[in-house]
């Protein structure tokens, strides 16, 4: 019986021209010099070529991973109007039982949470959203929905125009954004823009002599508090030293010292306590002795910081602070100051606001980062110029007009920027921020307040950054281990099975070519597990061939003729090498449904490789057999 | 070539032996297990920050715990010199380990680096990206999650392919076929343990994927079963396995000895982020190896002296 071989040989050249024309394009991008990339990237072909070559993961590539959440329960608060302390502890319950069980529902358990504490709801959030409680739940979810969506677009924004090559954002579920940045090398920088809320807002400063006030009020409220003395306690778990701000006698700061003369005596005047300036200052004023004086603004040092943010956070705190509608807020980066006796000292500028912004950043219409011009206040520093709508700048020469000499703060992401004291009204909307560390900061923060605010806060829950010389190092490794496995299981098939050694070798490399080629046409992209996977992919993808040729020795020692041995040999493998392989491809998929990133990168290639190599030992091996018994002089099989 | 001749071993008379010497395996590591409270997770699993940056020279991992005794973060110090510090890959390289702390600020991992690169001003690169060779850092709700996915790839895919072997071979089979690709999967998270090894998420792929190549061999073994039950009426059940395992086991050692081959390329040379992988997969290759012949086959010999009687 002549077999018909032609069709296969056409199948065959068929999948190869196309195996080739799919790897071509890696191969030749691999190939690029530095300077021919930039010659295509300006020609605008650099972008087509990428399209089709076979991507590196960020595992390989280098660059970011981040998985960002949109904070639900800050959006529901922030929603809500009249909020009371009932609310708030409703709120806060949700917010610890979603974190210990992540698959629940905010706004199922929230529902529960407002029925089971007995609140009318409808108190809390304005008849737009409905009367009943499952109205209003209802469009709190679609606000929440909406808002994932402005966020997602806001973060392209931003993205785009930070420029990095082919980001990727996309939604995970209902309430998560993955970004990855390949390639970037600035994590910080990245995570600063991802994350800013970008909030601005100008909120008037309150007077020194209320600024004193309240302190004076909150050095009453915490003294002696059991909650102060829990905050400097050496907590042993945490694997945190404790260091209780270190006040000596001979620091100690009289109220003028911090105010200048004329708050002291202001505080003297409105408050009935006697100002003490004595060794019992530290006790009678816990909150006032961890700070500074700083000319007429209060500094707050570096070392302190964390247990004034926490004294802020006190329930008593807050309450006076929201009786007095007023908030303290810090400056966004510490300055460094030489005390009276020669130390440097970190210290962060604390301000006592308004508790409501005259204006927010809603209004901004452009913002340009750029060098303060010469002859300017701010000659030679990066400043942010922001141009306001009509409306914007109606209210802002409204607001400027009305408090002439008095401050007022710019404020970003509830950290001060500058607090300028208005001269004159402001008309135009023109307005200019000072106070970035750099150009780059400054250029970051005009990208984010031209894209706009975040409707919510986000968290970031998982971030991975791998740095270039891991990534470039990992690819260095990989490419090794394959050539090098590669060259044993080569190199092991001839020693054993002599010719047909080498057509399984044969087999094997065009194995490999066809799932680089599967791999480029897919857009699949190639992980260091991947890498993985195609390694094991040599070790196994053998196995088929090996299976078969097992069983024509089998079949030739029962005596049969080298082409009744590969037939037979053939036929009876078929089913061993299907049933034998699915199981794998089973765990494949599973891992590819279950992972990301890196593992689907390995799934993919596994899966891809134990298919491709059924169908070469099916099929490929099989036509080169059958060519060598069309040849009636073979007697004995070298196998 | 022939590395295996025609052999005869009588497999199902060694597998008490077999039996023994796997309990004895399992039961340390299960004892380690006990021992440590389970297994040793990684971030991905457990959250925290896992920092790896690069010196420009070899670095003593006790200078490095000595500075991370006193890390400033907010102006608070904080003793960390607790944290799991070693050297990831060379001895240039450290990564610090931490878990998830209690007011920890967003940038917490970042001002771990800029500690480190400020502590050792000397042996640092002059570009501080060019420091950082990884950073991850997995908050406590992703920890849980990919735990519960790592759990359910897991079991969902034994259950497939339970399904699968049940349907196209005999309950039985499948049965043998799962307890030798449990008994593999559980001696290596058992090493594991006893090497004080984390599992991570690739070590989760490299689990699935020692499923799969356990059940590959098997699945050969237990398909030349299924073929001598027919043409092999005369003898024995068990000695009809023995029969089919010899008859395959050149195929055994060969598939093995390659794909053993790659993996231990895998292992040398691979790098610090693969090499756990490629070390459980090397296990896995063996231990699958072994239990196709003396786990899953001996099962089969028994459930099948259990439905005849």
């Amino acid at each position: 019986m002549k077999r018909k071989l032609t069709p296969r040989y056409i199948i065959i050249i068929l999948v190869l021209v196309w195996a080739v024309y799919a790897i071509w394009p890696t191969v030749k991008y691999q190939n690029l010099s530095e300077d021919e990339i930039e010659t295509m990237r300006d020609e605008g072909t650099l972008q087509d070529l990428e399209s089709k070559i076979i991507k590196q993961g960020l595992d390989l590539k280098g660059g970011i991973y981040i998985v960002l959440e949109v904070d639900i329960p800050t959006l529901v608060s922030n929603l809500a109007i009249n909020k009371d302390k009932r609310f708030e502890q409703a709120l806060a319950n949700v917010s610890t039982k979603i974190d210990v069980e992540s698959q629940l529902d905010f706004f199922q358990v929230f529902q529960e949470e407002i029925d089971a504490a007995g609140l009318r709801i409808h108190r809390y959030f304005d008849v737009d959203f409905g009367g009943s409680l499952e109205e209003i739940i209802a469009s709190l979810r679609d606000q929440a929905d909406d808002a994932i969506n402005r966020v997602l677009e806001i973060l392209q924004n931003r993205v785009d125009q930070f420029g990095v090559s082919e980001p990727t954002i996309q939604k995970q579920g209902n309430r998560r954004i993955i970004v990855e940045l390949a390639g970037i090398q600035d994590s910080e920088r990245a995570r600063d823009l991802l994350q800013s809320t970008a909030l601005l807002e100008f909120v008037l400063i309150k007077s020194p002599e209320l600024t004193n006030d309240m302190l004076l009020r909150i050095d009453k409220v915490i003294k002696g508090s059991e909650e102060l003395a829990d905050f400097t306690q050496t907590d042993e778990k945490e694997y945190i030293i404790d260091t209780p701000a270190p006040i000596s006698e001979d620091k100690t700061i009289s109220v003028s010292d911090l105010f200048g003369e004329q708050a002291a005596q202001a505080a003297a005047d409105t408050s009935d306590t006697a100002v003490v300036v004595d060794q019992n200052l530290v006790e009678n004023r816990p909150f006032s002795s961890l700070l500074r004086a700083l000319g007429n603004d209060i500094g707050v040092p570096e070392k302190n910081l964390y247990i004034i943010k926490k004294i802020l956070a006190m329930d008593d705190v807050q309450d006076k602070l929201n009786a007095a509608n007023g908030q303290f807020l810090m400056s966004d980066a510490p300055e460094s100051f030489t005390s009276i006796d020669g130390l440097q000292e970190k210290m962060y500028r604390m301000f006592y606001l308004e508790g409501e912004s005259e204006l927010t950043g809603g209004v901004v219409e452009k913002a340009s980062a750029t060098i303060g011009g010469t002859g300017s206040s701010a000659s030679g520093q990066s400043i942010v110029l922001l141009d306001m709508n009509s409306e914007g700048a109606r209210t802002w020469s409204r607001v400027t007009g009305g408090n002439i000499g008095r401050r007022v703060a710019i404020v970003l992401d509830k950290k001060v920027h500058m607090a300028p004291v208005i001269r004159s009204k402001i008309s135009d909307g023109g307005t200019m921020i000072e106070g970035f560390a750099n150009l780059d900061e400054a250029k970051d923060i005009a990208i984010v307040l031209r894209a706009g605010a975040l409707p919510a806060p986000v968290n970031i829950i998982e971030e991975r950054v791998v740095g270039p010389s891991l990534g470039a190092d990992s690819v260095a490794k990989g490419t090794q281990s394959v050539l090098i496995g590669l060259a044993l299981v080569l190199v092991f098939m001839i020693v054993y099975y002599r010719l047909f050694g080498i057509i399984a070798n044969f087999a094997l490399i065009w194995n490999i070519i066809l799932l680089l080629a599967v791999l480029a046409m897919l857009d699949a992209t190639l992980t260091l597990p991947g890498i993985a996977a195609i390694i094991l992919t040599v070790g196994m993808s053998i196995d088929a061939n090996v299976i078969i040729f097992e069983r024509i020795r089998e079949e030739q020692r029962k005596g049969k003729t080298p082409r009744a041995a590969i037939d037979a040999g053939y036929d009876r493998a078929l089913t061993t090498i299907i049933d034998a392989n699915v199981t794998t491809l089973v765990a494949a998929l599973v891992l590819y449904q279950f992972g990301t990133g890196p593992i689907r990168g390995f799934a993919t290639v596994l899966f891809w490789g134990i298919v491709i190599s059924m169908f070469t030992a099916i099929f490929v091996t099989r036509t080169i057999f059958n060519t060598m018994t069309e040849r009636k002089s073979l007697q004995k099989l070298s196998i | 070539m022939r590395l295996i001749k025609e052999t005869d071993i009588k497999f199902m008379s060694q597998s008490r032996f077999a039996f023994f010497l796997s309990g004895a395996v399992i039961l340390a590591g299960l004892i380690s297990l006990f021992l440590q409270g389970g297994p040793r997770l990684s971030i991905d699993f457990k959250g925290g920050t896992l920092v790896a940056v690069q010196f420009i020279e070899d670095m003593d991992v006790n200078d490095v715990r000595q500075s991370m005794g006193a890390v400033s973060i907010e102006g608070r110090a904080h003793d960390y010199s607790r944290a799991e510090i070693k050297h990831f890959g060379s001895a240039r390289d450290i990564s610090v380990r931490l878990p998830i702390l209690e007011d920890q600020p967003e940038n917490f991992p970042q001002l771990i680096v800029n500690h480190l690169y400020d502590s050792f001003p000397t042996v640092v690169p002059a570009d501080q990206n060019d420091f950082i060779l990884s950073i991850d850092k997995v908050g406590p709700k992703i920890g849980a999650e990919l735990s519960g996915k790592a759990v359910m790839a897991i079991v969902s895919a034994l259950l497939l392919i339970l399904i699968y072997i049940s349907i196209r071979f005999e309950f039985k089979f499948a049965v043998g076929a799962i307890a030798a690709l449990s008994h593999d999967v559980l001696i290596t998270i058992g090493i594991f343990s006893i090497m004080d090894y984390e599992i991570s998420l690739p070590i989760i792929a490299a689990f699935l994927t020692i499923v799969g190549y356990s059940l590959n061999d098997t699945i050969v073994i237990l398909d030349r079963v299924r073929e001598n039950v027919k043409s092999m009426k005369r003898i024995s059940y068990s000695d009809m396995v023995d029969h089919s395992i010899n008859d395959s086991l050149s195929r055994t050692i060969i598939t093995s000895i390659t794909t053993f081959l790659v993996v231990l390329i895998l292992y040398l040379f691979g790098g610090e982020v693969i090499h756990y992988f490629a070390f459980a997969m090397m296990i896995g290759v063996v231990v699958g190896t072994y239990s196709s012949m003396y786990v899953a086959c001996p099962i089969v010999v028994q459930l099948h002296k259990g439905i005849k009687s």
